[in-house]
């Protein structure tokens, strides 16, 4: 999810005008959320723990001199400022015989890439990314991989997605965090019933009757990419980094565009963005959104005890009903290749990952954890609704070229008013410039 | 011209001059540049000299000179580094950086022409002072020079540093900037974990065509278009209703002129991050206005006209809407300035063309036509010229009012443009706001947004100062 300088700025300007809304993120998780249907690359080579583990810290204890610096950016929301603070004092008791002087930035993990990449070198020591950002980091050189670890060995205590998501080439890159990134309905189920959110169908029929609106982000990429990739379409960066695959723009993918424009079509279904949507929700316009996480608490003072979330709907495609996809995604904590204590930066990052620590974070941000024993121990509405989608999700794996030209599709959907010719040129001119090299 | 091409000529018949004519010192000086002032007498200044030279030169060897050899291919070695997991050390190659191969190569090859140049005027400088010695005149002491430098050649003591600081700040960032839209400097090469390389022409030829990378010569040709309308519009209407604004202030009914200036003057004393951000969020699709709008049924009567498809209005996210609210807006915002300015010049018009015209009998309105107007246009006009060109450039009002704008046109969408950018805004877009980093194309595109203003800037800026205009105000 692409997230803009202006919503940076936003936050930082105005933040009491947007109080209500918190700022928006990504993260996602699902207890089990082993199911993430990509195109694995292959096993993830084993990495080899402990390799004497004791020995390597005792030496790396023996050969510190002086204090050592480690910065770490993570979210800018409060829950996890103070969470991180909290480890950071704990890591600091547990290896007490060395002088630490630990500074915690704050980066949305959204933008983490971008802001890495300006200057790889005077990055954060350890950072918290989104796992979109996996491979053009890999790709940059920025992340040490982790081919050894000393306390625990993240392959056997996370999820099995969780570990592709953080591995390329069969190599895993960063230690996985939090399995919260990805987006499903919520509603009021004071006014919608089961069967009102079992079909986007009878969605519109419910909204219309209540004469209230369901909100989705048609005009962004990430959010749109769930229509097609529902109906078995493919985009991804999986055979070339740089370049997406795209097959929207055949019969199929015509279909599906019909269907959307469709759904838009109606009254009752609004484009909004992430604040304009907690805006609308509060307001009490919107009983039902396709939106994530990181709003539960939005949602959930809204809709009172109607508060209510599932996996999305299904929609209709020729005559079919077919189930909604979804991006999956993950929180990941990556070590700095540049780091000048780089022995530390791992040993820091093992430490904010293990266990103990997800479930720490889990607690303070209400984002399932990534390691398998701690994340049924967080248990909400949303990370439910987020498991029951993770059947039906993919991990975010397009280039860059996939963003604008995906919105300005969305953005045209919904505009409406497209016959067959009109829609096969903008999913051709769309599929263009995705695909563009 | 002339004058020009006859200096360059002069500048090497002295330097031929000097070396012919020269005697030994003055000959040597060429290779040790300290030679001709020690064999002239003047020791110190020699030795300082000469030391200088073997500074450069020690600089060149050592430091510059690997990164100017590697500039022809801007490095082959691509970083490796493999960490031991026992130990925590990182064992990483000799590998180049091309970022640094590219500064570093620039500042020397500027440091060698300037060493050239040194050298010739050093010869120069020791012919000189070889035929004040033969002519049998004073040769200055050491000490007689270092005061000089604060006497009759106290220019050269003011401008050494400025001069030294405009290599450093300005013409070596532009060359290198310069350079960069003839590489592939993007996300998937960047040092130091990459290389990148020259690809020659490249980026400019992908920018003018449309096939390629994109569709930048269709984006191109549309974002200058509208940068240009933008900067005409934004420019004139701030100017005519700053200088309006002021004149109202002015009239001799208007009570508390201190209060409705200083009102004016708080709307740009609050950043405009602030109030732009706010008036984006006013004015969005669900925003404060829009639900006002909607309430008291304007939008349902613009619905009825045919006006918008939408059940609201689509203030900053359609075309058309948003082009029209952007230069209103910047109206708001740029009035105040305008306002200030004019007020200033308003208060200075010669007293005494006013009260002759008002004794010919002209009425208010040919005063301000013929007197009051052609005298602030003569006075702002360079004001005026600036403030096309900063509009070109204006960022801040188009990207801080446009993030939740879409386009709707694919080709812009898949080069990373929206309907409502300029040239800069669409710059920042393709570097810090995509994932691909076009850096190369952010510089071919900076090269061009200089162009236009270089030339805008000349063109206006000869014809205002042509003729004896400067006469007629006086």
């Amino acid at each position: 999810m692409k997230k803009k300088l202006v919503a940076v700025l936003m936050t930082a300007a105005m933040a009491a005008t947007l109080a209500a809304c918190g700022t928006e993120p990504e993260t996602e998780n699902t207890p089990a959320d082993t199911n993430v249907t990509v195109a694995p690359d292959g096993e993830t080579t084993d990495v080899v723990v402990g390799q004497g583990s004791e020995d390597a810290i005792a030496n790396l204890i023996a050969a510190t001199e002086g204090t050592v610096d480690l910065t770490l950016w993570c979210s800018e929301t409060e829950a996890y400022q103070n969470v991180m603070a909290q480890l950071v004092d704990e890591f600091k008791a547990a290896y007490s015989d060395v002088d630490f002087n630990i500074t915690i930035g704050s980066q949305s993990e959204s933008t983490c890439k971008d802001e890495v990449l300006k200057d790889v070198e005077a990055a954060a020591d350890v950072y918290v990314f989104a796992d979109d950002q996996l491979n053009g980091l890999v790709e940059a050189g920025a992340l040490q991989a982790v081919t050894t670890t000393y306390t625990y060995n993240p392959i056997e205590a996370d999820g099995a997605g969780a570990v592709n998501a953080a591995s390329k080439d069969g190599i895993l890159y960063a230690y996985p965090l939090t399995a919260t990134n990805g987006y499903f309905l919520y509603y009021d189920s004071n006014l919608l019933s089961d069967e009102d959110v079992s079909s986007w169908e009878n969605l519109v029929a419910a909204c219309e009757r209540e004469g209230k609106k369901v909100a989705m982000e048609f005009s962004g990429g990430w959010y749109l990419f769930s229509f097609f990739y529902g109906a078995g379409l493919e985009c991804n960066n999986l055979a070339n980094d740089a370049v997406n695959v795209c097959n929207w723009n055949n019969e199929t993918g015509l279909a599906v565009a019909k269907s959307v424009q469709d759904i838009c079509s109606s009254d009752a279904v609004i484009n909004l963005g992430d604040a304009d949507t907690c805006t609308q929700v509060t307001d009490g316009n919107v009983i039902a959104a396709v939106n994530g996480t990181w709003n539960t608490g939005v949602f959930e003072a809204a809709y009172g005890d109607g508060f209510a979330a599932t996996k999305l709907p299904t929609f209709n495609v020729n005559g079919q009903a077919v189930q909604q996809g979804s991006f999956a995604g993950y929180k990941l904590v990556g070590v700095n290749s540049y780091s000048d204590n780089l022995g530390w930066a791992m040993i820091f990052a093992e430490f904010i990952t293990n266990e103990a620590s997800q479930l720490k974070i889990g607690n303070a941000t209400q984002e399932g954890p990534a390691n398998l024993v701690a994340a049924p121990q967080i248990a909400t509405p949303a990370i439910a609704a987020l498991g029951a989608q993770s059947n039906f999700a993919t991990l975010q794996r397009v280039a860059g070229n996939y963003w604008t030209p995906a919105g300005t599709l969305g953005q045209a959907l919904y505009e409406g008013g497209l016959d067959d010719a009109g829609l096969q040129k903008a999913l051709d001119d769309a599929v263009d410039g995705i695909c563009a090299e | 011209m002339k004058n020009f091409l006859q200096a360059i000529k002069k500048y090497f018949v002295d330097l031929g001059t000097a070396i012919v004519k020269g005697d030994i010192w003055t000959k040597l000086s060429l290779v040790i540049f300290g030679a001709g002032y020690i064999g002239h007498g003047q020791v110190i200044k020699g030795l300082l000299v000469t030391a200088l030279e073997a500074g450069i030169i020690l600089f060149t060897g050592k430091i510059s000179w690997p990164y100017i050899a590697k500039l022809d291919s801007l490095g082959t070695v691509q970083r490796e580094m493999v960490l031991d997991p026992v130990t925590f050390q990182k064992v990483e190659n000799d590998y180049d950086n091309s970022l640094l191969i590219l500064l570093m190569g620039v500042l020397g090859i500027i440091i060698i022409a300037a060493f050239v140049f040194f050298l010739i005027s050093n010869v120069k400088s020791n012919y000189r002072i070889q035929k004040l010695k033969e002519e049998g005149k004073h040769v200055n002491s050491f000490l007689e020079d270092l005061k000089s430098l604060v006497n009759e050649k106290f220019h050269i003591t003011l401008l050494t540093l400025p001069s030294i600081g405009v290599i450093f700040m300005c013409i070596l960032p532009i060359v290198f900037m310069i350079c960069i839209a003839f590489t592939n400097y993007d996300a998937a090469h960047q040092p130091p974990s990459n290389l990148f390389t020259w690809v020659g022409m490249k980026n400019f030829i992908n920018m003018f065509s449309s096939k390629g990378g994109g569709s930048y010569g269709y984006t191109f040709a549309r974002l200058l278009t509208w940068t240009l309308i933008w900067a005409a519009l934004a420019t004139f209407t701030t100017y005519i209703g700053g200088i309006l604004l002021a004149l109202l202030i002015n009239h001799e009914n208007t009570k508390l002129k201190k209060l409705w200036r200083s009102l004016f003057v708080i709307t740009i004393s609050i950043p405009q991050f602030v109030t732009l951000l706010l008036i984006s969020k006013m004015f969005s699709n669900f925003g404060i206005i829009n639900g006002i709008l909607s309430n008291i049924g304007v939008t349902g009567a613009l619905q009825k006209m045919g006006w918008i498809t939408t059940d609201y209005i689509p203030f900053m996210t359609q075309k058309g809407w948003t082009h029209v609210m952007i230069v209103l807006i910047n109206i708001w915002i740029g009035v105040p300035y305008q306002m200030l300015s004019a007020t200033g010049i308003l208060l200075n018009i010669p007293s005494e063309q006013l009260e002759s015209a008002r004794i010919d009998g002209a009425n208010k309105w040919q005063i301000f036509w013929k007197i009051t107007m052609p005298y602030v246009l003569f006075i702002t006009g360079p004001s005026l010229v600036t403030s096309f060109i900063g509009n070109i450039n204006n960022f801040n009002v188009i990207y801080l009012l446009t993030g939740d704008y879409v386009t709707a046109d694919a080709s812009l969408a898949a080069s990373n443009a929206k309907d409502v950018d300029l040239l800069i805004t669409w710059l920042f877009r393709i570097t810090a706001d995509s994932p691909k980093m076009e850096y190369y194309m952010a510089s071919v595109i900076g090269i061009f947004v200089f162009v236009v203003c270089a030339v805008l800037s000349l063109i206006t800026f000869s014809n205002m100062i042509k003729g004896d205009r400067e006469e007629v105000f006086r």
